[in-house]
């Protein structure tokens, strides 16, 4: 057992991969790819669970460390490890993984060896990018990720498949490429790529600015920030189902990883500088995906308008730079996994039921499908931050932190505009629930629909268990996430500092928030 | 050196060793030719079968040469150096494969052209002398014996009218490069006095020349390497001729062709740097941003995937030119030595670790192509012809959808890693802006690789769906798939023995 505890980081990682490889080598009937996608993936989700109880709770630094040199005589290595930031997300990653494949046991029927494999393959890449602690590493992930994607939505999509991957596939990359110049830049100064090396780099501000733009383009497109979110919209609408749950799940959670991550902690002069623009940014993210989901007459393109909404919560969080508002905001990510990934999953069985997902070809459905009606609502109230269940607590969080965030010029602006978003996302959501569940069966076709089968039922049940827990015991997760955080926002409170001496006019630390320039709306 | 002691001052036996490989090449050339004339047989598989044991001997030779390495041979004609190594080991694996994709293809067309293979060594033998040449006379010999064979190369496919453009095209254009270069040179040695590189260096460095003569002379001879390794403005027959030639030919042009080109181009760029450096600069940096814009830029509207990859190589040979403006910049500026030599070192290792992915990949692209053709009047050119190739030849479009990720910069590829080599080196050259238009052109790049794969993987096979037959072809493609994977994700063996190559060769 040692040999697998001793890599632990490693097994996790690249299990999928092995079996994607065996999968595309060996395996041609499309029920064996269906199991052994699900046995490899399950045994993923044991080996990381043992991540979670192997987990030292005091400690706030890097865990579970994998170092080899790479390239260059080491400069570059291969350096994985895991924090209480990456625990959760690398959790969330593992945990929808078998889900995922249970619930595209029937919806794909053709060439299923690839699917499954490209499905396996993108496990790899996404935990990969969540562990790596080599910008090289991390770069590597970063990119492999696009390509089964790109392969997903692609040939397993809906109509305008097309379209929808190689647009996914540019905007990223547009992102991407800057950030590598950032990196190489990085690089040169720091003489490594390692990314504790990175964060002892002593940059300008000029610079920093320049370098927290490369990268925060980079995470905003994939986040998506407004107003470069424009991408995810087709992608969800065209990719299968199993595409969005992870797109939604965890692929989005790479872009506020990555800001949380990288972009704020290593160039914290450039986030003083720009962090209140993206936190602007985010407001009207969360504010104008509310609008535009209110009005989607698709339900599919309703829930990725609201995603756009929800991730513009966990930026705001990031962006107060307070560690109320960060944990808020990887909290959030985690529930916005959950409860997106399960909204997803539900508009995929309706869709393998009737092909279509416009609103008005339903409605009264909770007639003919009871069960399917009561998850859904479930799911629709955690996602709309019910309390007691796994919305409401990020949400909290976040609106908390950024409340009294005294880094964020006009938080409290901010702040209460960003709370509109709950209320209009309780309207979108509620109203869409409406129309689909509640009043008379208007369409023929819908009253021979069969109820969710014990397949779709164990698919769910392990999501709404999740999402009652996240909702009534933050604290496990809390706790671990705390201290991950609070040395992350270490450097930016020492910039901070250094800030505050360097300028004659102010004296004190306590004024810091004084000198940091103001967005647009206050001039 | 004087013209006059040629011949005189060396000791012939003792360089025997390091002369091998050429004189394999050539008496292994010959050989082809003797055999073929004499051994009568319709098909001509012992030929492919002779010079795949030419090419061998040749790869043996660079390892059996103990003793003899750093050596000037025949008074200061050719190097034989850890940098001619490597590129007479890259320029014989890029001839096996080029002679195995060709043998499928005469295969399948039932038409054997026994002219290729002694042809094939010969241009070979060009692109080593180019590589390795020392002296203003043998860099001409090498251009010209590797241009002639491909001249011919491209033009033999018989019966085809855009063959024979292509070849009468580039064969003209050819012969414009080839007299600027010559007058280049001719005005170098007024200068100087010498075509021998080292006499050339030594007056550059005591500044003993002309600065304007000397200019102009390196502006012609830019020329004449220009057209080789297709950079704008001297581009304008890559589409056609590319287009024109069989793809396997394509595939050996794009490759070794530019590959040799590079090598003389960067051997001579710091031969005459400290000088020239501000006024080359400038220039190639115009160029090169030139070439990698047009070439991509072009790229995406091409519907022939032969124009396309002509014009992708166009624009790979601007990414080639920012590893050549990092090592003149750095010799430009003032900065400690140490540094420079750090940055030429990775600049140049970067420069030779690329050309070596680049060869990889490409030659595996142009195998694809090569291989799924109809016949030789009937290449599988037409990109909307590879719809739904994933479903009737699985490993050819696994194996294709590979080599257009690695073109086009995505990891783990080596075309990513090469890219990120050149990119650092351009970074710590101080060019920042010249690495971040190289990224906004590899971001270009991406849309016309990437329809390749949509094609393949996405869309339903038409009408005129291309399908193949060869195992060899297949599997070559395979394992240069297999090699770009793996050089993309332990790329450190190659790139420490490319920068230690050019390190050797540049201090």
């Amino acid at each position: 057992m040692s040999f697998i505890t001793d890599h632990i980081l490693s097994w996790v990682t690249f299990l999928p991969l092995a079996g994607a490889c065996g999968i595309f080598l060996a395996v041609r009937r499309p029920n064996a790819a269906r199991i052994a996608a699900l046995v490899v993936a399950l045994a993923d989700f044991v080996l990381s669970l043992h991540l979670y109880f192997h987990f030292d709770v005091a400690m706030a630094g890097d865990q579970f460390v994998e170092r080899v040199a790479w390239i260059a005589g080491g400069r570059i290595s291969y350096h994985l490890a895991l924090d209480g930031i990456s625990l959760f997300l690398v959790l969330l990653t593992t945990f929808l993984g078998p889900l995922v494949i249970l619930s595209t046991w029937s919806a794909v029927r053709d060439r299923v060896t690839e699917f499954m494999g490209f499905l396996l393959l993108l496990q790899t890449a996404m935990i990969g990018t969540f562990l790596a602690r080599d910008m090289l590493l991390f770069y590597f992930f970063w990119e492999a990720m696009l390509v089964p994607m790109y392969f997903l939505i692609g040939i397993w999509g809906g109509e305008r498949r097309i379209y929808a991957t190689v647009k996914f596939f540019i905007y990223t990359m547009v992102g991407s490429v800057f950030m590598l110049v950032g990196i190489l830049y990085c690089y040169f100064q720091a003489g490594s790529m390692d990314l504790a090396e990175f964060m002892t780099l002593d940059l300008a501000r000029g610079p920093q600015t320049l370098l927290f733009a490369a990268f925060a383009l980079a995470f905003a497109i994939k986040v998506p920030l407004f107003p470069f979110h424009t991408w995810l919209p087709d992608a969800h609408v065209e990719a299968p189902t199993a595409g969005s749950v992870i797109l939604a799940g965890i692929l989005l959670k790479m872009g506020t990883y990555g800001l949380l991550r990288f972009a704020i902690p290593l160039f914290p002069a450039g986030a003083a500088v720009l962090g209140p623009w993206i936190a602007a940014l985010a407001v009207i993210g969360i504010i104008y995906g509310a609008l535009v989901a209110m009005v989607q007459p698709d339900v599919k393109k309703l829930v990725a308008y609201s995603s756009v909404s929800h991730l513009g919560f966990v930026v705001l969080g990031l962006f107060s730079l307070t560690t109320a508002g960060v944990v808020g905001g990887i909290y959030q990510m985690l529930a916005h996994g959950l409860t997106t990934g399960a909204l997803f999953l539900l508009v995929g069985m309706i869709y393998e039921r009737r092909h279509t997902r416009q609103i008005a070809e339903f409605g009264g459905l909770a007639h003919v499908m009871p069960i399917y009606a009561a998850v859904f609502m479930f799911v629709t109230l955690g996602s709309i931050g019910l309390p007691s269940l796994c919305g409401f607590t990020g949400e909290f969080m976040i609106l908390l932190g950024s409340f009294t965030s005294v880094l964020l010029p006009h938080a409290k602006l901010l702040t209460v505009l960003a709370a509109t978003g709950v209320v209009l996302g309780a309207i979108y959501m509620l109203w869409m629930y409406q129309r689909v569940f509640f009043g008379r069966l208007a369409h023929e076709q819908n009253r021979g629909l069969a109820d969710m089968n014990l397949r779709e039922i164990v698919v769910l049940v392990p999501i709404l268990v999740m999402i009652v827990l996240l909702g009534v015991r933050p604290a496990p997760l809390v706790d671990r996430m705390q201290p991950a955080v609070e040395k992350l926002l270490e450097p930016l409170a020492r910039e901070m500092v250094a800030d505050a001496e360097a300028s004659p006019a102010v004296l004190s630390v306590a004024a810091v928030p004084e000198v940091l320039p103001v967005p647009p709306e206050g001039e | 050196m004087d013209l006059s002691s040629l011949g005189a001052g060396f000791d012939l036996a003792r360089q025997m060793p390091a002369l091998l490989p050429y004189l394999v090449l050539a008496g292994g050339g010959l050989l082809v030719m003797l055999v073929d004339a004499f051994v009568k047989s319709r098909r001509k598989d012992h030929l492919y079968m002779l010079t795949l044991l030419v090419l061998l001997a040749v790869v043996v030779t660079q390892f059996t040469g103990g003793g003899v390495r750093e050596q000037d041979l025949l008074g200061g004609m050719l190097a034989s150096e850890a940098y001619t190594r490597f590129f007479t080991l890259l320029f014989a694996a890029i001839a096996l494969l080029t002679a195995t994709f060709a043998t499928a293809a005469f295969d399948r067309d039932g038409d054997f052209r026994a002219e290729f293979y002694p042809l094939l060594l010969f241009a070979t033998l060009g692109m080593m002398i180019l590589s390795a040449a020392t002296d203003l006379l043998p860099l001409y010999l090498g251009l010209e014996t590797m241009s002639f064979a491909v001249y011919v190369m491209v033009a033999g496919v018989r019966g085809s009218a855009r063959s024979a453009e292509a070849g009468f095209k580039y064969l003209i254009l050819g012969a414009f490069a080839s007299a600027f270069l010559l007058f280049g040179m001719a005005l170098l040695y007024g200068q100087v006095g010498s075509t021998g590189f080292a006499e050339i260096g030594e007056s550059v460095a005591a500044g003993s020349v002309d600065v304007l003569m000397l200019s102009l002379a390196a502006g012609l001879m830019l020329v004449g390497f220009g057209f080789k390794v297709a950079m704008v403005p001297f581009h304008m027959w890559t589409p056609d001729v590319y287009h024109g030639a069989p793809a396997y030919m394509t595939g050996f042009m794009a490759t070794g062709v530019k590959a040799a080109g590079f090598a003389v181009l960067a051997r001579f760029v710091w031969l005459l740097l400290p000088l020239l450096a501000d006024v080359w600069f400038p220039l190639l940096a115009v160029l090169a941003v030139l070439t990698m814009t047009l070439g991509n830029l072009v790229a995406l509207s091409q519907t022939s995937i032969k124009r396309m990859l002509a014009w992708s190589s166009i624009a790979h040979a601007g990414y080639l030119l920012l590893a050549v403006l990092a090592i003149l910049h750095t010799a430009r500026g003032e900065g400690l030595a140490t540094r420079m030599e750090a940055v030429v070192t990775a600049a140049g290792g970067g420069l030779l670790f690329y050309l070596t992915g680049y060869a990889v990949m490409n030659l595996g692209a142009f195998g694809i192509v090569n291989y799924l053709g109809r016949g030789r009047l009937d290449e599988a050119d037409s990109i909307s012809g590879y719809a739904g190739l994933s479903g009737r030849q699985p490993i050819a479009a696994a194996a294709m959808a590979v080599f257009m990720f690695s073109l086009a910069g995505i990891p783990p590829t080596v075309g990513f890693i090469g890219k990120f080599y050149i990119f650092d080196a351009v970074v710590k050259a101080g060019l920042i802006p010249l690495a971040v238009w190289g990224v906004v052109n590899s971001l270009l790049s991406v849309y016309y690789y990437l329809r390749v794969v949509v094609v393949m993987y996405m869309r339903p096979a038409g009408e005129d769906a291309y399908d193949g037959r060869s195992w060899e072809s297949t599997f070559a493609a395979g394992v240069l798939a297999l090699i770009v994977l793996f050089l993309g994700t332990f790329p450190g063996v190659l790139h420490r023995l490319a920068a230690a190559t050019f390190h050797m060769l540049a201090f």
